[in-house]
């Protein structure tokens, strides 16, 4: 481990001299192709120029410390947007044939579209594999394929729960393990405070749809070649609609659309007592309420089986190169750097919060181990480390993820309006998504 | 290029001897001048708009047909399928069902924000009001107010729970309101339309009157007409071909209606979903399921439904006119 | 009560005046509210914004706090936006109201070949949605190289059909026919006539034209948002847009939209200024004489 990152730090520092005290090295076969395989532009000691594509805040200082590390890289970060805009631009610039950046960053939920289009380089050639075993099981799962990887893992959201301890106390409920005494709890409250319910139900955001069918052990989507299996609506799927269904007619959970003003003021008020939810959230609750400060707290997530160790994941992003860039070795040397230096890994989680992957830091129990006041002192970040290690790793998104989530989030919106039940929602998705696979060219099984 | 003759003598206002010596040279060179100047004027006025239109419309609208006869897939790449795309954009129930609903927000939204623009640039155009250079600010102030912050700001004032009007009727016992629920939210988007259009549109009528001579306004105070009386049968009917283009330029912008439900959408997903309105599917289409095929034909669809509707509303308005 | 008795400060005057105000004032009412909750918002604390009433104030007055982030988050980012829109709605605004007040003027006062064609095919390339456009319009100028630069969102801005058919409207009942064809008898070249004689006219229809392509440019995104990848040729649109979404964005997500309030509220005061600067040419200027109230 050590010795790759030495051999790392030895590219930077001069490529004729990096090079034979390399080879003299025990660094080993794995890094020596990517010394070798150096383009001629580096060794004249050029200055190669990176364009990186990425939306996290304030991602300039880990850059900063890539391009000190490695002063014959420079690399030009832009913000082309969050999320949507971001990958239309990619789309766009892959549709034209010019304008791809040399490395983005590409949400876990994306790799598998991406791959589709044929864009995203595969970066095992240049030794990239070797900080595998750095990352958590699962997020390392996610972003290969066969012997082939596709991207660098970058942050994570593994599930938890967070609920408003104040109101829990106030109608004698208890902090719930299972689904099934969530569910109880819902009634529960809705029986004693009928303007209180225990979550918003999330349809409107299919990330949130996603993640909690995952948990489940929803896998709607297997891609082989170009043959895909669809089962959206499966049994799991149908199960999972049926719990929801029942909290939903028994007007036990709200239906609210999510990321909406009456939404926030519906967390601060109190009107919402609990959010099934991705470690990313407890940041964001606190800098978006007041009146509620120091009444929320961390649960895992509930299970489905009495003493189940299973989670899911919403969210995280990856880094990716594209195999229109120019420069391969130096693209997968910073995506290697921005996911697995220790230094710039650390500053992620301390700088900008994200919810790290790599083991050393999930591991760090001084760094998870921070208390916030906001969450009544609590050491928050715990509870999502042990979900970090539990998420199911076997869910697979569709290399049409785009189109699957506006039909989930139009169809379960139609059934919250009354035009069914979720699970007929459900059957409309998958009936839709197999007449789009059809149409795409996929043969589905 | 016709070269511009002008010379002190071509000044309005000037003398006749100047006038005179001017008309000695035309006698002398007029045939070139006038109608080397005349003939090619309007092509050479209209050249810079036409080009920019034919470079940056005309084309990228061009490229935009070719797409719409084909259909490119993720497996499988790209191949010519004619007019199949538009077709499917025929039967496709989506695309009628958005037509239907921006018909009905039309007939709410068009009269409404018009009549309120015509009335408003009336009133400040008599200056019989006060503080008018601040109310016409004012009413523009909505126009110029990014997008961006519009689905928090109308996801606030349309709240039921946390809103201030729904909170309002709950505090006069009449219980919340949920103005993005069922039937509500056409209107409430229409709203939404007219008050960031209203000023936009008061604007033009504004300076439209304010072309008009005011000698008209002395000649019907000599008739003894009201102000309401000269606004009304004689200021009106002047500025006509201006609320033409205007009502053409509303009705176009209707059925392309696009802005609002992008930014609400998260406000009312039960309701706006994908194919809320033909220019929002296009735009899915495009950008969510990466049919561009698909998408390009819908708009050209829609740009026919467009056409049908503004050449039929010019029908109208040239068949009452000639009454 | 007529024209002429008005001109006598009767009480029928008054009251006349008094109910046209009041009129104006109601609607400035249903104008102001949501304006005076972004005003507030602007003053607030992220924490504060969901959890006090929306049209009032809170506790914590926080507007020069916001007003502060807003020009120094990211490095600064707001005032190369900021600036960048004047360029782009500037340029675009006044390229567009000039090429149209030519085109509208050969269309009002040309009776020419194609004349008819003219009018059918830019009112019929409207029709069709711009949404068509973008990614076509993207891939053509990706050809040539101009994608990410200024001239991407500037040039697509020049054309602006409806300043050409209000100002052929206009121009039609502005300039009068006898003056033009004063000024050809007097053996005046049309470009003369044009600019010396008829422009003079058109200040308050160009005008007109001119504030609203800066405002269509102003508030443009979908051009901006495709066109360009680089956050230092990003307007105010694209960028408040990606600040206002990093609240849900998930991981690593900021919640910033207190200070996008702000930028809001910053953004529209140029609008303004260009509107009260415009202004000026809506008195004055016209034919027959006599300035208008």
């Amino acid at each position: 481990m050590s010795d790759t990152e030495g051999t790392g730090r030895m590219i930077g520092t001069g490529p004729t001299i990096g090079r034979r005290r390399f080879l003299q090295g025990t660094a080993g076969a794995l890094v020596a192709p990517a010394i070798a395989g150096l383009p001629a532009a580096a060794r004249a000691q050029d200055k190669v120029e990176l364009l990186f594509w990425a939306w996290t805040p304030d991602t300039q200082t880990q850059v900063d410390l890539f391009q000190k590390k490695y002063p014959g890289i420079s690399v030009k970060l832009e913000n082309v947007g969050q999320g949507p805009p971001h990958y239309v631009k990619l789309r766009n610039a892959i549709k034209a044939g010019s304008g791809l950046p040399d490395v983005a960053q590409m949400e876990f939920n994306s790799i598998a579209s991406f791959k589709q289009l044929g864009v995203l380089a595969d970066l095992a050639p240049y030794g990239v594999g070797d900080v595998g075993p750095k990352f958590i099981d699962w997020t390392w799962k996610s972003v290969t394929d066969g012997g082939k990887i596709y991207a660098v893992p970058w942050d994570s959201g593994p599930m938890g729960l967070l609920y408003r301890a104040d109101v829990f106390d106030k109608n004698g409920l208890s902090v719930p393990e299972t689904w099934d005494d969530y569910a109880e709890q819902a009634i529960k409250l809705k029986e004693k405070a009928p303007g209180t319910f225990m979550c918003d139900f999330g349809a409107s955001d299919a990330g949130w749809v996603c993640a909690v069918l995952w948990q489940a052990g929803w896998r709607p989507f297997h891609l082989d070649g170009t043959s895909i299996r669809i089962a959206i609506n499966d049994d799991i799927a149908k199960k999972w609609a049926a719990y929801w269904q029942k909290l939903i007619d028994a007007k036990a959970v709200d239906v609210k659309p999510m990321w909406t003003t009456e939404w926030f003021a519906g967390f601060d008020a109190g009107t919402y007592a609990s959010w099934v939810t991705a470690a990313w959230a407890p940041v964001l609750m606190q800098q978006s309420m007041k009146k509620s400060f120091g009444q929320w707290r961390a649960a895992p997530m509930p299970q489905w089986q009495k003493g189940g160790k299973v989670t899911s994941n919403w969210g995280g992003s990856t880094f990716s190169t594209f195999t229109t860039s120019k420069h391969p070795n130096e693209a997968a040397l910073f995506c290697r750097f921005m996911g697995s230096d220790p230094e710039a890994a650390r500053l992620w989680n301390t700088k900008q919060f994200l919810f790290p992957v790599l083991k050393d830091l999930i591991d760090d129990k001084e760094l998870m181990g921070h208390p916030y006041d906001f969450y009544g002192g609590q050491k928050v970040n715990e509870i999502f480390v042990v979900s970090e290690n539990q998420v199911d790793p076997s869910f697979e998104f569709a290399p049409f993820q785009d189109y699957v989530n506006q039909q989930l989030q139009d169809e379960m919106a139609a059934a919250i309006a009354g035009n069914g039940t979720l699970a007929q929602a459900f059957d409309r998705v998958q009936d839709t998504v197999v007449g789009y696979a059809n149409d795409q060219g996929f043969t589905v099984l | 290029m016709p070269t511009i003759r002008a010379s002190p003598s071509s000044e309005l206002g000037a003398g006749g001897g100047a006038a005179t010596a001017a008309t000695a040279r035309l006698a002398v060179r007029p045939h070139r001048r006038i109608v080397v100047g005349r003939r090619l004027a309007p092509y050479v006025f209209l050249a810079p708009f036409l080009l920019l239109f034919a470079g940056f419309l005309v084309a990228p609208l061009l490229y935009a047909f070719q797409m719409s006869l084909f259909r490119e897939t993720l497996v499988g790449g790209a191949r010519f399928v004619g007019i199949d795309n538009y077709v499917r954009a025929i039967h496709d129930r989506n695309f009628w069902d958005g037509i239907g609903r921006l018909f009905q927000f039309g007939f709410m939204q068009i009269p409404v924000m018009l009549g309120l623009a015509l009335v408003f640039a009336l009133i400040l155009d008599s200056g019989m009001a006060l503080a008018r250079g601040f109310f016409r600010v004012a009413f523009f102030i909505p126009y110029a107010v990014p997008g961006v912050i519009a689905a928090l700001l109308w996801g606030y004032l349309y709240g039921p729970a946390f809103g201030p009007f729904s909170q309002l009727s709950v505090a006069m016992g009449l219980g919340q309101i949920d103005f993005l629920a069922g039937g509500g939210l056409l209107p409430s988007l229409a709203n939404i339309a007219v008050w960031e259009y209203t000023g936009y549109n008061m604007i033009i009528y504004y300076a439209a009157l304010q072309s008009i001579p005011r000698d008209l306004e002395e000649a019907s105070a000599i008739d003894g007409a009201t102000a309401l009386q000269h606004a009304i049968r004689i200021k009106l009917p002047l500025i006509l071909p201006t609320i033409t283009v205007t009502i053409i330029f509303s009705i176009i912008g209707t059925l392309q209606l696009f802005t609002e439900p992008y930014l609400m959408r998260n406000l009312a997903p039960s309701q706006i979903n994908s194919h809320y309105t033909p220019n929002y599917y296009a735009y899915t289409e495009a950008f969510t399921s990466q049919q561009y095929n698909y998408s390009a034909a819908i708009s050209f669809a829609l740009g026919a439904v467009v056409a049908v509707a503004s050449y039929g509303f010019m029908l109208l308005a040239n068949r009452r006119g000639r009454r | 009560m007529t024209i002429a008795a008005r001109t006598v400060r009767s009480p029928a005057f008054r009251r006349q005046r008094w109910l046209l105000t009041a009129v104006l004032g109601a609607y400035f009412v249903y104008t102001f509210i949501p304006l005076l909750y972004v005003i507030v918002a602007a003053t607030k604390t992220n924490a504060d914004l969901f959890g006090t009433f929306g049209l009032w104030f809170a506790e914590d007055f926080a507007f020069w706090e916001n007003l502060r982030g807003l020009f120094t988050y990211q490095d600064g980012a707001f005032s190369g936006w900021l600036l960048n829109t004047f360029l782009y709605a500037a340029v675009s605004g006044l390229g567009a109201a000039f090429f149209a007040t030519c085109a509208g003027y050969a269309l009002a006062k040309f009776r020419f070949r194609g004349r008819a064609l003219c009018f059918a095919l830019v009112l019929g390339a409207v029709m069709i949605p711009q949404t068509a456009l973008s990614v076509p319009l993207f891939l053509m100028l990706s050809k040539i190289g101009l994608v990410n630069t200024p001239a991407a969102v500037i040039l697509p801005s020049l054309v602006f059909p409806p300043g050409v058919f209000l100002m052929c409207v206009y121009i039609e009942d502005a300039v009068s026919n006898e003056l033009i064809e004063a000024g050809r008898v007097d053996g005046a070249g049309e470009l003369h006539i044009f600019g010396k004689i008829a422009f003079r006219l058109l200040m308050p229809g160009f005008a007109t034209v001119l504030i609203l392509a800066f405002v269509s440019t102003w508030n443009n995104y979908f051009l901006p948002l495709v066109m360009l990848s680089s956050s230092e040729y990003f307007p105010i649109t694209v960028g408040l847009s990606q600040w206002y979404a990093s609240a849900t964005s998930g991981s690593g997500g900021a919640v910033l939209f207190t200070i996008v309030m702000a930028g809001a509220l910053v953004s529209v005061l140029p609008v303004i200024a260009a509107f009260l600067f415009m202004q000026r040419w809506w008195q004055g200027g016209l034919a027959s004489g006599g300035v208008k109230a």
